[in-house]
């Protein structure tokens, strides 16, 4: 398609004004002779200011159209940047239009000086940028949003690592804890902003827990009933789920041959999510690390996030937790 | 005595670290709190020396608690992802010290002691 500096350039070497050229310009387009009349228009300026051709051509810019072309800073353009310059490219023009309502205008102007004698004419295009212009305020908002959510994002990975203890253990240990911790919270952005299936407790559920699922024992997540979570939920029970299998790899139903776990959930009253995670068939239960940084982890999800509870049995048969969250708050 | 102060974080474990942080440091903590709400009910209990406040709580701006705080001259120091926080939250969060987030722990400490140092004696 044609722009301006392709037709400036044919009048240029081949003296022709041809409506037939002008109307190949896809944007709005006015040659105006040094009177600033309207000598030729493109169709596209027709189209897009609504007017016609008998009402436009001769006439002077500044009374087109009831005037609507009268606008501060296009009278300075043309009448005091253009003389002195050879062109203006993209000049942005904010103008509420009678006919259009508000709109964000690109100009771009240009002197076309007249081989045979002392005058010129000026091509004047006119492209209507109003809805790029509120896609681009949406995008620099979206764009505000990720970053702030990456920043976050970061600074919870920070956290972690500083909160994920030292204190006897080697620093392989420590690794294989974090790491685990940041396997969690990496599974919940995933699912939380997936394309398809976004926020789903049983995506989540199986992505998380899959590693733990091995040779000899058994890790069954039961069929339940499609949940859709926030992606501050998803986070903390995602990060739940992590230490109750971390728990039981080590010292629970995943750390011996024939152990078992069960994870299942139920939708109670509508308004109520209650997640059981059962073990069975492991070692003896072992009196519970009640201070340890994995089960402060644990309550501190359940209730400062999820608004959630959490009850905890360690029966002689294997541990078992239940989680009580809010749906609707 | 002991100083006490504020956390507001709807981050968990950015909560868990700041308080575990400040407390290994001998502050006692009010808190954490994750919403304007909790707050603003902890401040009718009893008011905190000092208070430490993230500004974007997911659903909500910390800006009333910011409002309440400044009212009872309670000094407050921000720990945000945001460059310039009054432009998102309100002109009352201008000029108080960001310590960023991640917080810059030294940075934290320091911007805590500084809030206290400068209140009037008595």
């Amino acid at each position: 398609m044609m722009n301006v500096e392709d037709l400036y350039r044919i009048l240029r070497t081949s003296h022709v004004q041809a409506q037939g050229i002008v109307d190949t310009i896809p944007d709005p387009l006015l040659v105006l002779d040094e009177s600033l009349r309207v000598q030729n228009a493109s169709r596209s300026f027709f189209e897009t200011f609504r007017v016609d051709r008998y009402e436009t051509i001769g006439q002077q810019l500044f009374t087109l159209g009831n005037g609507q072309w009268d606008i501060p800073e296009l009278r300075s353009l043309l009448q005091d940047v253009i003389p002195r310059s050879v062109a203006v490219v993209n000049f942005r023009v904010e103008h509420d239009f009678p006919s259009l309502g508000p709109r964000t205008m690109l100009l771009t102007a240009r002197t076309l000086f007249h081989p045979d004698n002392a005058g010129h004419l000026l091509l004047l295009s006119i492209v209507d940028v109003t809805d790029q212009a509120r896609r681009d305020v949406a995008k620099d908002m979206l764009f505000g949003e990720l970053r702030h959510r990456m920043k976050n994002l970061l600074s919870v990975a920070h956290s972690m690592a500083r909160l994920t203890p030292v204190e006897d253990r080697s620093a392989e240990e420590y690794r294989e804890a974090f790491l685990g911790r940041f396997a969690a919270l990496i599974a919940a952005q995933d699912i939380a902003f997936a394309e398809d299936s976004a926020g789903d407790l049983k995506t989540l559920t199986e992505r998380v827990l899959a590693p733990f699922s091995g040779e000899g024992h058994g890790l069954v997540i039961e069929p339940g009933e499609p949940v859709e979570l926030t992606p501050k939920s998803l986070t903390s029970l995602s990060l739940v789920f992590n230490e109750l299998a971390t728990n039981a790899a080590k010292y629970g139903a995943l750390s011996a041959a024939g152990g078992r776990v069960s994870v299942s959930w139920r939708i109670e009253d509508g308004e109520r999510l209650r997640i059981t995670w059962a073990e069975s068939g492991g070692p003896a239960v072992v009196s519970p690390d009640r201070k340890g940084y994995g089960s402060e982890l644990i309550r501190t999800a359940i209730s400062y996030t999820l608004h959630g509870q959490l009850g905890q049995e360690y029966a002689s048969d294997g541990y078992r937790a239940e989680i009580a969250v809010p749906l609707v708050e | 005595m002991q100083r006490t102060v504020l956390i507001v974080e709807d981050e968990f474990l950015i909560a868990m670290h700041l308080q575990r942080l400040l407390e290994e440091h001998g502050w006692r903590v009010i808190g954490p709190v994750a919403t304007v709400r909790a707050a603003l009910r902890l401040l009718e209990e009893k008011l905190p020396d000092v208070a430490l406040l993230d500004v974007n709580l997911g659903r909500e701006m910390v800006t009333p608690v910011a409002e309440a705080l400044r009212a009872r001259s309670v000094p407050f120091a921000i720990a945000s992802a945001y460059e310039r926080p009054e432009r998102f939250a309100g002109e009352v969060l201008a000029g108080a010290v960001n310590v960023g987030k991640p917080a810059v722990e030294r940075r934290l400490l320091a911007a805590l002691r500084q809030l206290i140092d400068r209140e009037p004696v008595g």
